[in-house]
């Protein structure tokens, strides 16, 4: 801890007057946003405001190029980090839309990660065993079918299924943040239920955060967010407690606040 | 020898991908030491083993068991394969009788080679065997083969020479309900041409080749296979995979010929090409040919590069990017090699890919 910060109080993700262009055309205009260890913060916003953007920005994917401010995580550079670096420092990036990947078990592309994370860290590499057991507790507890793990990645899985996967995968790696693009899409309400309370039970710790990207308030019923942020035109544009979310869900984004 | 051969040229339309100058280079290369063991070369399996040093059978590294070495007369007026006369080897199997897990192993000191090969399943006979050709040089083979009512034989080669050529020609003839799988991995440093005809003779028959060609440097392999159905309830199968980087040239040539009356037949073939960069090439050339009505024939033809997605989902997981890069490519070729229906035999061609894979990303 760093001295002069009370415990939970510390910030984890520093967002300064973040720029990032996509095919040339600037989509993130100025965001800055701070995340302190132990908060859940849900943003919220119309389509095209730039939320995915912002999520692949901070997870590094390539054609999503950041043009100006800076992001801190966990005191380091975020940007200029490799993608599976970002992963390995503790950065889980939920997907909108899953990636299918035939001929790739899960299990085999979820005990890679793990490890190459693991060793990235400097760590000891997981053996099949542990690795298979640890798989098999975050199926059971996200109510995924254990023959799924087994199955090539999201390949067939409806887009409830998807979502699941991608909160076992959460559970699996342990990550310190974790940003998730609008994981309630898609999901009944028996899925919505146990996707939220994955999240609670696996990021709900005084040393972890999320930035939940959300566009219902469904979710927010589930997971209680400490700050809610409204994301219009690549900035945040409005900073709340939950009431937010529900004066949005009543309102819409177009009043002012 | 070399000096007089009449190789084809690119003005052939059947070899226009052909990369005959490779080809004519292995051949006039002088002999090296390799330092390559043939017992390194032979998977752990329990089967009979042949091995040829240069073309010529060495009896120290082998155990024939059921498979014969003989001096053959070749009929073929295939341009290469006709050149594949003298000692090479026959396997006979009687009605009903297996025999399994034989390999033969090719090793090239530079030079070129020739051999032979035959096999002949009687009715309802099964065979399988795996084919490994390593070192340098010319290797060229011919491989004869005639399936009898009922006959199965899963055949697996891989070509792992470390530079030079290999051309292999199969003529297979398929008789009724037989089934004919032979499954081909080029995964070394060498120029190859993986040439067939397969005839599917007999009511209700199944042949199949395919496999994966993985190329990189100014590498070039391909492939030129024509299946013909000529009788009714016939089945071929056809799945290739071609894997490009830097300059190299993977070709896939692949026809599917129906002839008049061959009724009910269901051809299948995909053929799919992987661009690892910007600089590769990879050719495809599906062709159908079909004079029978009632027929169902499946095809694909496709090159494209990685799924930029997929990479970045891989990578976000914390792989990087070479292993990301490599795992997908694994994935793409997966399909091809799954065909081999022995676990041992898939697990080692997969290893071979894995190793490829490794020493170019
Ligand atoms: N890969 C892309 N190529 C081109 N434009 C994109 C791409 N991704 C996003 N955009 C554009 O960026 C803007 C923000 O998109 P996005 O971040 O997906 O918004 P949100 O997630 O808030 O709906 C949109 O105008 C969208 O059209
Ligand atoms: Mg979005």
């Amino acid at each position: 801890m760093c001295p002069g910060q009370e415990f939970g109080t510390q910030v984890m993700l520093k967002i300064d007057n973040l720029r990032a262009e996509v095919d040339g055309k600037e989509i993130l205009r100025g965001l800055s946003l701070a995340v302190n260890a132990g908060e859940i913060h849900a943003i919220m916003g119309p389509n095209g405001a730039g939320k995915s953007t912002l999520g692949y920005v901070l997870g590094g994917r390539p054609g999503y190029a950041p043009t100006g401010g800076s992001v801190r995580f966990d005191g380091v550079d975020l940007l200029e980090l490799e993608p599976h670096e970002r992963a390995a420092a503790g950065l889980f990036l939920g997907f909108q839309y899953p990636v299918e990947i035939p001929g790739v078990s899960n299990v085999q592309f979820l005990r890679e990660a793990l490890n190459a994370q693991r060793r990235g860290r400097g760590e000891a590499a997981l053996s099949g065993g542990e690795f298979l057991k640890l798989a098999r507790a975050q199926a059971d507890a996200l109510g995924m079918d254990q023959e799924m793990l087994k199955r090539p990645v999201n390949v067939g899985f409806s887009g409830g299924e998807k979502k699941r996967n991608e909160m076992v995968q959460m559970g699996i790696i342990g990550p310190k943040l974790a940003i998730l693009d609008e994981t309630d899409s898609g999901l009944d309400i028996d899925a919505l239920k146990a996707v939220g309370d994955g999240i609670n039970r696996i990021m709900r710790a005084p040393d972890k955060a999320v930035i939940l990207i959300t566009h219902y308030q469904r979710l927010l019923d589930y997971v209680q967010p400490d700050f809610v942020h409204v994301l219009e035109a690549g900035r945040i544009t409005r900073t709340g407690g939950p009431e937010l979310a529900l004066q949005l869900e009543r309102e819409g984004y177009g009043v002012a606040a | 020898m070399v000096s007089t051969l009449e190789l084809p040229t690119p003005r052939m339309e059947e070899w226009r991908w052909a990369d005959m100058q490779a080809l004519r280079s292995a051949a006039e290369a002088e002999p090296r030491v390799t330092g390559l063991d043939p017992a390194d070369l032979f998977l752990d399996l329990d089967g009979p083993r042949l091995c040829f040093i240069d073309g010529a059978f060495e009896p120290a590294h082998s155990r024939p068991g059921a498979v014969q070495v003989t001096r053959q007369i070749v009929s073929s007026t295939h341009p290469l394969a006709s050149l594949a006369e003298g000692e090479g080897w026959s396997l006979h199997i009687e009605p009903e009788h297996a025999v399994t897990a034989i390999q033969i192993v090719h090793l090239g000191s530079g030079g070129e080679s020739h051999v032979p090969a035959r096999i002949v399943l009687a009715e309802d006979a099964v065979a399988s065997l795996v084919e490994t050709y390593a070192g340098v040089g010319w290797a060229n083979r011919l491989t004869s083969i005639s399936l009898a009512r009922g006959a199965r034989l899963m055949r697996s080669v891989r070509l792992l020479q470390d530079e030079g050529f290999v051309s292999v020609r199969d003529e297979a003839e398929v008789g009724e309900a037989a089934s004919l799988v032979s499954i081909f991995l080029g995964a070394g440093g060498m120029g190859s041409r993986i040439d067939g005809a397969l005839t599917l003779t007999g009511k209700g028959a199944f042949a199949e080749m395919g496999g994966a060609l993985l190329t990189r440097g100014s590498q070039r392999q391909e492939c030129a296979v024509a299946v013909r159905h000529e009788e009714t309830d016939g089945s071929s199968r056809q799945i290739w995979r071609a894997v490009a980087a830097d300059k190299s040239v993977a070709s896939l040539a692949a026809r599917v010929e129906v002839a008049r009356g061959a009724q009910k037949t269901d051809g299948e073939q995909s053929l799919r090409g992987l661009l690892l960069d910007r600089t590769a090439t990879v050719n495809l050339k599906p062709e159908l040919e079909i004079f029978a009505d009632d027929v169902k024939c499946a095809h694909g033809a496709t090159v494209g590069e990685l799924d930029k997605n997929a990479l970045f989902y891989l990578e976000s997981r914390g792989i990087d990017k070479a292993r990301a890069t490599a795992m997908l490519t694994r994935s793409f070729v997966a399909d091809a090699l799954s065909r081999i229906g022995e676990d041992a035999v898939r697990e080692a061609f997969e290893a071979d890919a894995d190793k490829w894979l490794g020493g170019t990303l």
